[in-house]
C-alpha cells in the first residue's frame, strides 16, 4: 500500500521535472517545477518526515514559484514562448 | 467496514492522482495546466489526512495544515501573472 503510494508519487515527481525540462511555454516549465516540489514533499512525508515536507511545501512550492514567475516577468518578452 | 472505507477513500485518492497527472501532461494550455496543479494541490492535502489516519499518527495533519494555508499562493501568482503581471 505504501510503496505504491509511494511508487506513484515518484512517477508524479519524474513526469513533471519532464515536463518542466520540455515543455515550450516557460511559464508552464515553472508551474510544473512547482509540481515537482509539491509532489517531493507529499513523498517525504510518507517516507516519515513531516517537517521536511512542511518546509518543502512552504519554500519549494511557494516561494520558488513567486520567484520564478517574478524572474519571467523582468525578463524581456514577458515568457511568452521563448 | 472501516478498511473498506479507507481502501475506497485511496482509490479515489490513486485515480484522482492518474487523472491530473494525465490532465498536466496532455493540457493544451498554461490555463489547463494551472487547473490541475490546483486540484494536485487538494488531492495532496487529502492524501495527508488519509495518511494521517490510517498511520494514526497525527502530527501529520499540522503538514496538511500548512499545505492548506500555502497552496493557494502559487495559483494566486500564476493568475495575478495572467492578468496584468507579478
Amino acid at each position: 500500500m505504501l510503496e505504491l503510494l509511494v511508487f506513484l508519487l515518484c512517477g508524479g515527481i519524474l513526469a513533471s521535472g519532464l515536463l518542466a525540462v520540455g515543455l515550450r511555454s516557460v511559464l508552464a516549465a515553472a508551474v510544473s517545477a512547482g509540481l515537482a516540489s509539491l509532489f517531493a514533499a507529499v513523498c517525504y512525508l510518507l517516507l516519515g518526515a513531516p517537517d521536511v515536507a512542511m518546509t518543502e511545501a512552504s519554500i519549494g512550492s511557494g516561494l520558488s514559484t513567486l520567484i520564478f514567475l517574478y524572474a519571467i516577468r523582468k525578463t524581456r518578452n514577458g515568457g511568452h514562448n521563448g | 467496514m472501516a478498511e473498506h472505507i479507507l481502501l475506497a477513500a485511496a482509490f479515489l485518492v490513486f485515480l484522482g492522482v492518474l487523472l491530473g497527472v494525465l490532465r498536466l501532461i496532455l493540457g493544451p494550455t498554461v490555463i489547463d495546466r494551472i487547473a490541475a496543479i490546483d486540484m494536485l494541490t487538494i488531492i495532496s492535502i487529502s492524501l495527508i489526512a488519509l495518511y494521517a489516519l490510517v498511520a494514526d499518527r497525527f502530527i501529520y495533519l499540522d503538514a496538511a495544515l500548512v499545505y492548506g494555508v500555502l497552496s493557494f499562493l502559487a495559483v494566486l501568482a500564476v493568475a495575478r501573472h495572467l492578468d496584468r503581471g507579478l
